[in-house]
């Protein structure tokens, strides 16, 4: 029999301390401090070209990362997002290149496409009672398999324009389209997860699912749900990202991606036990992860350094998000 | 640790001095536990218990739930530390064990919830910890004959190569067992022994007892199933709210009158006063089963507060997610006023307007890490939304509401609920069960762990509520309680209802009775 009882002193409200804001604002002062050291290290950094470039090269990433987020709100991990993202963007571009089916059909095709794949990782994750990180790992290496057999280890390019002007176009002359769905996918899903009742059941699923069960909940559907909407937005993320490239093949059309995310969504404090995550952090740690590799190939450091350079960012965070947690 | 050479010491060497002398005692002490007291912030576990353990001899441990027995055998294995007392073992005193050093002086326990290495052999489970071969290498043939050698005594017939996970829980105990003869165990605890297993098990059980017992191995002994303690138990003693009550030899006793030792208890806090509850009947179940309960039936009145007894594993809150829809019903009916209903997800249950505060405050109430005023309105918020949008405005209204009805205390409604006191989480999952205006209310442990003002306010809220033409399921470990806040309490004791007992049969004895399945 262990009786306990939580006397903790009540914390003070509405003073938020200084660990507090540090760890908000984290994000924001990595983006800066990147900006700032590359602006330095390379004269050709800071221009409105290469600050737009950031923007619309990882426009697709900060799309997936929302659906990444909201996965990991719910208490799972997608390790599949890669290859689903590969099976709908070899799809599309074999359908358009070919020239089977017309741009709006082929978008529906492949968003549709994602949904079915996502809801199926849901599904899986319910009936197998497995962590859904283990099951999307099975699942990986299936949209692998599909995605290839799609493909034939083939590149596909030639695409219409109306296709290309969803990744290169810009309204107006200036605003680039992709940014521009970027921002309104961001805005919706922040909506979602902040503002509306659904939202508020992902995080409490993820925080406590026996809690949320027991409240009325229904955990496994909104896991499933969760699952499904996630799959819509890589849907949209391979559209765009090859229509950036005017391209797509599947080993580089989205394998890795989710790894990006993934790495996105830590960064940013979205807890890996679910429950937690602001979806702004997010998107900026996207975006610093996306100035880190810009500036790199900028000042003339390869692929190979940016992988340990990233490494060893998401290794920093986990030191002062730890020291954090300890110091509360 | 601290050692000192007390009287427990000079004692031991008075006895080998008259053991010399030719004057034998008949029964020497193994185990002697003086004065150990034990509290936590909002209760005393263990209140200045003396207890001695003789060698060879089979002792029991006998009390209601939270009577301080599994704090007890905790501070013998050493995995809390009194707050003062010595143990006393090998003519030495301790202030308190550590996990290794009462392994060391020979305590081994049995604990109900066996841990053991699943996927692993029989044989390497048995002589986990400890050192059997010179070498850097294990000697799996010598592990492999001691293994059956030892199993053949205690007449199990495993293969030393299976695996744990393969075996039935009886086996699982008597790996348990052997792990302790092999460390030469001259105290074995065994906690519950008989409750996972089968009655031609326990036979067996009880013949391994008596083997151990031969070799002068003392065994102390917890289990709520008195009559089995006649069988093989010499002494019974009988703790009650962290009391030592006393010993007794168990051919100078009977159930009953053990029964009237464990509880007894002088009911000193005050209930508030109910008016009596309506005739109408809310809830009525009818031969129902699943959920490991057997045929329950009982009726709840409008207004009416139903206690539910038993002890640790009787079933009572497998019982409250049968009617609540969180666990599968596999026979029998429930009539919600009148209506046939059939539950299969909390959903149900909540959407027919039956609220439940858990029995775990902490894992299945409350969602620490988010503010109160988010944990208030999760079960509402459909409600509280606007084509899903959420309407802040009265999702804070609703928590400022609560926060004055049930008398919250905190500064803001936008605290995190991990930041409150025990009572003032309970109210806060009280309120998240309200906001979704149930008629049927099940209070599982509404008191656990919760300090003595805050207890009281929550009282008065159940009385409120009764007032307002709710009624109440409770369950509750704490006998004041239930006798003090009931007007009828159901009995259940192993997945069967064993009786239900008007308020003018309300006695400590009754309910211990009944309990105990006697």
């Amino acid at each position: 029999m262990e009786k306990l009882s939580v006397h903790k002193p009540e914390a003070k409200a509405g003073k938020k301390s200084f660990g507090k804001i540090f760890s908000d604002l984290s994000m924001p002062i990595l983006l800066v401090i990147l900006l700032i050291v590359f602006s330095i290290l390379s004269k050709n950094f800071f221009s409105p070209t290469n600050l737009v470039n950031i923007l619309m090269q990882n426009a697709h990433a900060a799309v997936c990362a929302c659906g990444i987020m909201m996965i990991m709100v719910s208490g799972g991990c997608d390790l599949s997002i890669g290859y689903q993202m590969s099976v709908s963007a070899v799809l599309v571009t074999k359908l358009l290149s070919e020239g089977v089916v017309s741009v709006p059909v082929a978008i529906i095709l492949a968003i549709a496409l994602c949904m079915v794949l996502g809801a199926f990782n849901g599904v899986m994750g319910m009936l197998l009672k497995s962590h859904t990180m283990i099951v999307t790992l099975a699942t990986m290496s299936i949209f692998q398999g599909i995605s290839y057999l799609i493909s034939n280890s083939r590149v596909f390019s030639g695409m219409p324009d109306s296709y290309l002007f969803l990744g290169q176009g810009r309204v107006f002359g200036v605003i680039p389209v992709n940014v521009l769905i970027m921002l309104i996918i961001v805005v919706i899903v922040a909506i979602i997860m902040g503002k509306t009742s659904i939202g508020r059941k992902i995080y409490a699923a993820g925080d406590n699912p026996e809690a949320a069960r027991l409240a009325g909940l229904n955990v496994k559907k909104i896991k499933i749900l969760v699952f499904t909407f996630a799959g819509l937005l890589v849907g949209i993320a391979a559209i765009l990202m090859s229509a950036r490239a005017g391209s797509a093949d599947s080993g580089t059309s989205g394998p890795g991606i989710e790894f990006d995310g993934i790495t996105a969504g830590v960064l940013a404090g979205v807890a890996l036990k679910g429950g937690e995550g602001t979806l702004w952090k997010v998107i900026v740690a996207v975006y610093a992860l996306g100035v880190l590799s810009n500036g790199m190939q900028l000042i003339g450091l390869g692929t190979y350094p940016q992988y340990i350079a990233k490494g060893l960012i998401m290794l920093l965070s986990l030191y002062m998000s730890n020291r954090n947690a300890q110091s509360m | 640790m601290q050692l000192t050479v007390s009287d427990c010491a000079r004692r031991a060497q008075v006895r080998s001095v008259r053991r010399a002398a030719g004057r034998e005692e008949a029964f020497p002490t193994e185990l002697e536990l003086k004065h150990i007291t034990k509290t936590y912030p909002s209760v005393i576990a263990l209140n200045d218990v003396s207890l001695s353990f003789r060698e060879g001899e089979v002792h029991a441990l006998v009390g209601e739930n939270g009577a301080g027995k599994s704090t007890l055998i905790k501070t013998i294995a050493g995995a809390i530390r009194p707050d003062s007392g010595e143990i006393c073992i090998d003519g030495k005193s301790y202030s308190h064990m550590t996990p290794a050093q009462s392994l060391e002086l020979g305590i081994s326990v049995v604990y109900q919830e066996m841990i053991q290495m699943e996927a692993m052999t029989v044989m390497d489970n048995i002589f986990m910890g400890m050192k059997d071969s010179k070498g850097p290498f294990v000697d799996d043939r010598a592990r492999y004959k001691k293994t059956q050698e030892l199993l053949g005594r205690f007449n199990c017939h495993v293969s030393p190569k299976a695996l744990i996970r393969e075996l039935s829980m009886a086996n699982r105990q008597i790996i348990e067992i052997a792990k302790a003869v092999v460390k030469n165990a001259k105290v074995v605890i065994m906690d519950e022994p008989t409750a996972s297993i089968t009655v031609e098990e326990q036979k067996n059980l009880f013949k391994i007892v008596d083997e151990l017992k031969s070799q002068k191995v003392t065994i102390i002994y917890i289990s709520h199933r008195l009559e089995e303690l006649f069988e093989i138990c010499d002494r019974v003693s009988v703790l009650r709210d962290g009391q030592y009550i006393t010993t007794v030899n168990i051919d100078e006793t009977d159930k009953h009158h053990l029964v009237s030792l464990m509880v007894g208890r002088e009911l000193s806090e005050k209930y508030p006063t109910k008016p009596p509850c309506g005739s109408e009947v809310v809830l009525k179940t009818e031969h129902l089963s699943g959920n490991g309960l057997e045929d329950i039936n009982f009726e709840l009145h409008q207004g009416e507060i139903l206690g539910f007894a038993g002890l640790v594993g009787a079933g009572r809150t497998e019982l409250m997610h049968l009617i609540y829809g969180s666990a599968h019903r596999t026979d029998g009916k429930v009539w919600l006023k009148g209506k046939e209903v059939h539950f299969h997800t909390p959903a149900d249950g909540l959407k027919a307007g039956i609220g439940l505060i858990p029995e775990d405050r902490k894992y299945q109430g409350c969602f620490l890490e988010k503010p109160l005023f988010w944990n208030i309105s999760i079960s509402n918020i459909d409600t509280l939304s606007h084509a899903t949008f959420v309407n802040h405005k009265a999702e804070m209204a609703q928590a400022e509401d609560y926060k004055q009805k049930m008398r919250i205390k905190a500064p803001t409604m936008t605290q995190l609920a991990m930041s409150l006191s025990g009572g003032n989480q309970q109210k806060v999952v009280i309120a998240k069960a309200m906001a979704s205006l149930p008629d049927i209310l099940i209070f599982d442990e509404p008191t656990r762990g919760i300090d003595v003002g805050a207890r009281q306010e929550i009282y008065q809220m159940m009385i409120e509520l009764t007032q307002q033409g709710k009624s109440i399921l409770m369950v509750s470990s704490d006998m004041e309680e239930l006798l003090g806040m009931s007007e009828r309490i159901v009995v259940l004791y192993e997945g069967h209802q064993t009786g239900v007992l008007q308020r003018d049969e309300f006695s400590q004895e009754r309910v211990m009775t009944l309990a105990s399945g006697l």
